[in-house]
């Protein structure tokens, strides 16, 4: 692809153009998630027997890019299943199309309907547009920077709630299988039992930062997930007037894997505060 | 009890959930009152209290006879409950208080009606879902009128299990829960976990995951989705293996036998005494 000059400037159509493109493409997924949900998958693993892809996410991504490419072809392209083993991804000012086909695979494995297509678009390294399509839920999330965001046409507010002893606070177990990883997981969990009303956990990050933008959950942290999970999502969250941070509470940085997510900035000091804090490496 | 009897039975739960589901609906985008029951996040509202109200008013005007048992008459009379082999209903008000009380939307009624001892109809609503789950003994389990059909998973490695932290915070027990967390993590394809139990037993059911595991629930959170689950063809146990006691306080429920198996021989067991 072919790399424009820094400092990408778009108009306001350019930006209604590619959201419009955006949903299309959300849309297009959606449909392949769908026919392919209740079938039979091939699973294969990736970085452990708990990270999962199937031939639908390949396919997914494959025609995703494809229906970009041929609309932006000087725009570039991240993607989870085109992102080798390895490969480092460096944020420019140009559009960047930051994609997952397929999150919460482990759900579409298993018949579990927490499953979406997450789209989430850069423009001078800031997220503009975030699409997130839950197909087997009907629910359609999307976002446009300064515009507010929209569940089903719907507006979306955050949760007011300040105590972190009132949260109900929404986390993954992640697909690492490393054991200090798991036993700082474990400690964070033991410490969610004793500081916030509960804890819920659905297997999809994308879904889970919708769910706070949505009210429906106070907060969400992961350790080790990627930048395509949560790019779309952390837009999102932070429309309906959640906060999106990295966990230490500092500003969230986008290939840093990691994200804390929390309906107000009293709930989001108090998370950081009482994990611990897991570094996973870089995308 | 004649097959008349029963199905006039299970047409009168079938309509209390509605009404019940209604109230549920009403209140839920509503500003809620809050009080603790057992801990600080064993939560009860007035919903809770309303609901049950309108439930057992209508049942004891249809079956004056019949026995109720109910989760907010319980709180408050504190008492042990026996069964007989009287028609009893047992009714959960309002499953996932939490998740109600903070808008998230695993919220159901759950009701399940036991005969010599033995569930013979139960019926789960979760109405912010519009999702009816239903199961009468031996005709099988249906959400929505679609038959209901428990995923076919056999290896522990391949199967999502749901598990909730519940409302102790007592600290020995949530030491043990955090430690079978860590235990299912290592052991399956993942964890997951909605808050509701009546709804997580009607997942397993429904195929959309393939194990539930709690301690420390109470007869009124599962008798109706244990009914549903097993009607779908999923086994429903102590967590030891056992047979389930429907006063034992715990449950475990699994797609197949030998992830039941699997489940059993890997958690730490906790007694959390009786109903």
């Amino acid at each position: 692809m072919v790399i424009t000059s820094s400092n990408s400037q778009l108009t306001e159509q350019e930006l209604e153009d590619m959201f419009n493109t955006a949903l299309q493409v959300a849309k297009e997924a959606g449909n392949v998630i769908r026919d392919a949900f209740y079938k039979e998958k091939k699973v294969d693993t990736k970085m452990s027997a708990a990270d999962l892809v199937t031939e639908t996410d390949q396919a997914i991504e494959k025609m995703v890019e494809s229906m970009i490419v041929k609309k932006y072809p000087t725009h570039r392209f991240i993607g989870e299943e085109s992102t080798k083993d390895h490969e480092k991804h460096k944020l420019t000012d140009d559009p960047t199309w930051i994609i997952d086909p397929i999150d919460g695979t482990t759900n579409f494995v298993n018949h579990i309907p927490e499953v979406c297509f997450s789209l989430g678009i850069m423009v001078n390294k800031k997220t503009v547009i975030g699409v997130v399509y839950a197909p087997i839920k009907e629910e359609l999330f999307t976002a446009r920077l300064g515009k507010g965001s929209f569940l089903n046409g719907r507006k979306l507010q955050a949760s007011k709630i300040t105590d972190l002893k009132k949260a109900v606070i929404l986390f993954e177990g992640g697909a690492s299988r490393d054991a200090k990883i798991l036993e700082d997981k474990m400690a964070n969990t033991h410490s969610l039992y004793t500081h916030a009303r509960g804890m819920r956990s659905y297997g999809s990050g994308a879904l889970s930062i919708c769910n706070v933008a949505a009210g429906r959950g106070q907060g969400f942290f992961e350790y080790g997930l990627h930048i395509w999970d949560f790019t779309a999502g952390g837009l999102i969250a932070t429309e309906a007037g959640a906060v999106v941070l990295d966990p230490s509470g500092g500003e969230l940085n986008p290939l840093h894997r990691r994200v804390l997510c929390a309906c107000t900035q009293e709930v989001a000091h108090s998370l950081s505060q009482l994990l611990v804090h897991i570094d996973m490496g870089w995308d | 009890m004649s097959e008349l009897d029963l199905e006039e039975m299970y047409a009168v739960a079938i309509s209390v959930a509605r009404e019940a589901g209604q109230i549920i609906r009403d209140a839920f985008d509503k500003e809620k009152e809050v009080d603790t029951k057992q801990s600080a996040a064993d939560l009860v509202t007035e919903s809770d209290q309303a609901v049950e109200k309108m439930v057992n008013s209508r049942i004891l005007g249809k079956f004056p006879n019949h026995r109720f048992i109910g989760e907010e008459t319980t709180a408050v009379s504190g008492e042990k409950h026996q069964l007989t082999d009287e028609p009893t209903w047992i009714i959960d008000p309002i499953d996932g208080t939490t998740n109600f009380v903070n808008s998230i939307q695993e919220v159901s009624f759950s009701l399940g009606i036991m005969v010599n001892k033995k569930a013979v109809i139960g019926v789960v609503y979760a109405p912010i879902k519009d999702e009816m789950f239903t199961a009468r003994l031996g005709k099988g389990a249906y959400l929505n009128g679609k038959k209901l059909k428990a995923s076919k998973i056999t290896d522990l490695k391949q199967a999502v299990i749901i598990t909730e932290g519940g409302s102790s915070r007592d600290i020995k027990v949530v030491e043990d829960k955090v430690k079978n967390i860590h235990t299912l993590i290592t052991h399956t394809r993942g964890i997951r976990s909605y808050g509701s139990a009546a709804i997580n037993l009607c997942h397993v059911a429904a195929g959309r995951g393939q194990g539930y595991i709690e301690y420390g629930i109470h007869i009124w959170d599962f008798i109706a989705g244990a009914l549903i689950a097993s009607e779908a063809g999923a086994v429903v146990l102590d967590p030891t293996g056992c047979d389930l006691d429907p006063l034992r306080r715990r449950i475990l429920c699994a797609c197949s036998a030998e992830v039941a198996k699997g489940l059993s021989q890997i958690l730490t067991h906790l007694d959390m005494g009786s109903d």
